[in-house]
């Protein structure tokens, strides 16, 4: 079936942000691509792409059991990643492999976990990090309410938040728009924060569409990696509820894109659901092509909505990201290997062993220029 | 279950549910939704109810579920309990050996 259509294409444009859209990505003439993911259980990881090689492996301090999200600073140069237990973040230093920043979320009495969402603004002052605190009585939990923390990247090794804003439960993502002026996060809704004063400027639906004969979506994403085309994608899977529910063809995949410079969200559907992806990633050449990975790795078309290719992987990979150029496709998470694949044919070009064949879990997999 | 034999207590309660018509029971604890919440019950389908479309193999989805808690009645919790359960074990296709049972420490 090839039942795509696309809907709900609405527009957040702010005209200034679109003077931004060039700022992403760009680097030096002599700049070059390197993939950041990590190894259980303590260890942060710098590949050279062209070279197919580990460049550097850092070990990260009271990280385990392991590292969760990686957010690269806008520069390059400095690494914040998720760790111990998902209760502090530790800001490495790329040159140097020295723990330049941490935060340690937890204190006696509250405990407080960071379950994914992170993120740095565009111009690398603040560390937005999403929380869900729970207070620790002598006889009781009491799970109170979920927020945003705000870091100064500057504040060492001891940091503190500047400021904390309550937002919804159930946000998996946070990501700023590129102009800095918004925080846009993945829940039960895509809400549009202010990150200074917390308030919900929009909210484009999800679970509560109004889609009529489609069931709510199912979206669950924890691996952030927009950075190569400044575009959130995601996908979505749906049910045809004027259909048979034992008919295969009532299933629907989709993916739902989110523009950080535009602020443009779309939900565009691609194929029937015979397969699952876990993750996906837009190319920065044309943001229309999306790329979803976990047992096979896919290629959509979503302005057309339809699907482009097909090839299965050699084992389930979580986690995907993508060439500068948009050339190579990288597929990474759960086992000790990258699996490289040409973003035409999808065909398998190359491969990276992880330090030791360490298995990279739930570790986010980023693209960095230096 | 006519040419299958439960070879143990585990699986004489799956025939008796069967024989005492509480197959719904079990075919509602398949549904994942969500971590802690579910307490999967100790086996884990995909969404078209058959195994095809978990993670291959299981070594590869292993710590990507037991980190964040998601397979919390079959692995230890190493978001809170036992956050050292798999520090001996960076390699789990090879080293899924290590990985030991846990229980709470006395006193």
């Amino acid at each position: 079936m090839n039942g795509a259509r696309r809907i709900m294409k609405t527009s957040l444009v702010a005209a200034a942000t679109a003077l931004v859209a060039l700022g992403t990505g760009a680097g030096t003439a002599h700049a070059k691509d390197y993939l950041l993911t990590s190894v259980k259980p303590d260890t942060l990881v710098l590949v050279d792409t062209a070279a197919r090689k580990v460049e550097k492996a850092y070990k990260v301090p009271d990280a385990e059991p392991g590292v969760l999200t990686i957010t690269p600073s806008p520069d390059g140069k400095t690494a914040y990643v998720l760790v111990n237990r998902w209760e502090s973040i530790s800001g490495i230093d790329l040159d140097s492999g020295k723990q330049v920043f941490r935060a340690d979320f937890s204190s006696g009495e509250e405990r407080v976990k960071g379950m994914f969402g992170m993120d740095i603004s565009p111009d690398g002052s603040e560390i937005a990090v999403y929380q869900s605190p729970v207070a620790l009585g002598l006889g009781e939990y009491e799970v109170k309410p979920t927020r945003i923390a705000f870091y100064d990247t500057s504040a060492g090794t001891d940091a503190e938040p500047v400021r904390t804003i309550p937002v919804p439960r159930q946000i998996t993502l946070i990501m700023y728009s590129a102009d800095g002026s918004k925080l846009y996060g993945l829940g039960r809704a895509v809400y549009v924060i202010d990150p200074k004063t917390g308030d919900i400027l929009d909210e484009h639906k999800t679970q509560s569409w109004d889609r009529e004969n489609f069931a709510p979506p199912d979206i669950l994403d924890v691996w952030s990696q927009w950075e190569q085309a400044g575009v959130m994608v995601t996908p979505y899977y749906t049910a045809r509820t004027d259909m048979d529910p034992m008919d295969p063809e009532a299933y629907v995949t989709g993916i739902l894109s989110l523009d950080l410079k535009t602020g443009a969200f779309d939900l565009s559907d691609v194929e029937n659901t015979d397969i699952f992806y876990f993750s996906s990633v837009a190319s920065p050449t044309d943001p229309d092509i999306v790329f979803g990975a976990y047992s096979q790795l896919s290629k959509f078309d979503t302005s057309a909505g339809k699907a482009l290719g097909r090839v299965d992987l050699d084992h389930s990979y979580y986690a995907i990201n993508i060439s500068s150029d948009g050339k190579e496709v990288y597929v990474g998470g759960t086992l000790g290997d990258i699996s490289v694949h040409d973003a035409e044919t999808l065909e398998k070009i190359g491969s990276i062993e992880m330090p030791g064949g360490a298995s990279q879990g739930i570790s986010s997999v980023r693209i960095i220029e230096r | 279950m006519k040419h299958l034999k439960p070879a143990n207590a585990k699986a004489e309660k799956f025939a008796e549910a069967a024989e005492n018509g509480q197959t719904e029971e079990v075919r509602l604890m398949q549904t994942i939704a969500g971590c802690t919440a579910t307490l999967d019950p100790g086996w884990e389908v995909d969404a078209f109810g058959g195994v095809a479309a978990l993670c291959q193999p299981m070594e590869a989805d292993l710590y990507g579920c037991s980190d964040p808690c998601w397979w919390p009645a079959q692995v230890a919790d190493t978001l809170n309990t036992y956050p050292n359960w798999n520090n001996d074990a960076p390699a789990t296709e090879k080293d899924w050996r290590k990985l030991n049972s846990v229980y709470p420490e006395k006193g």
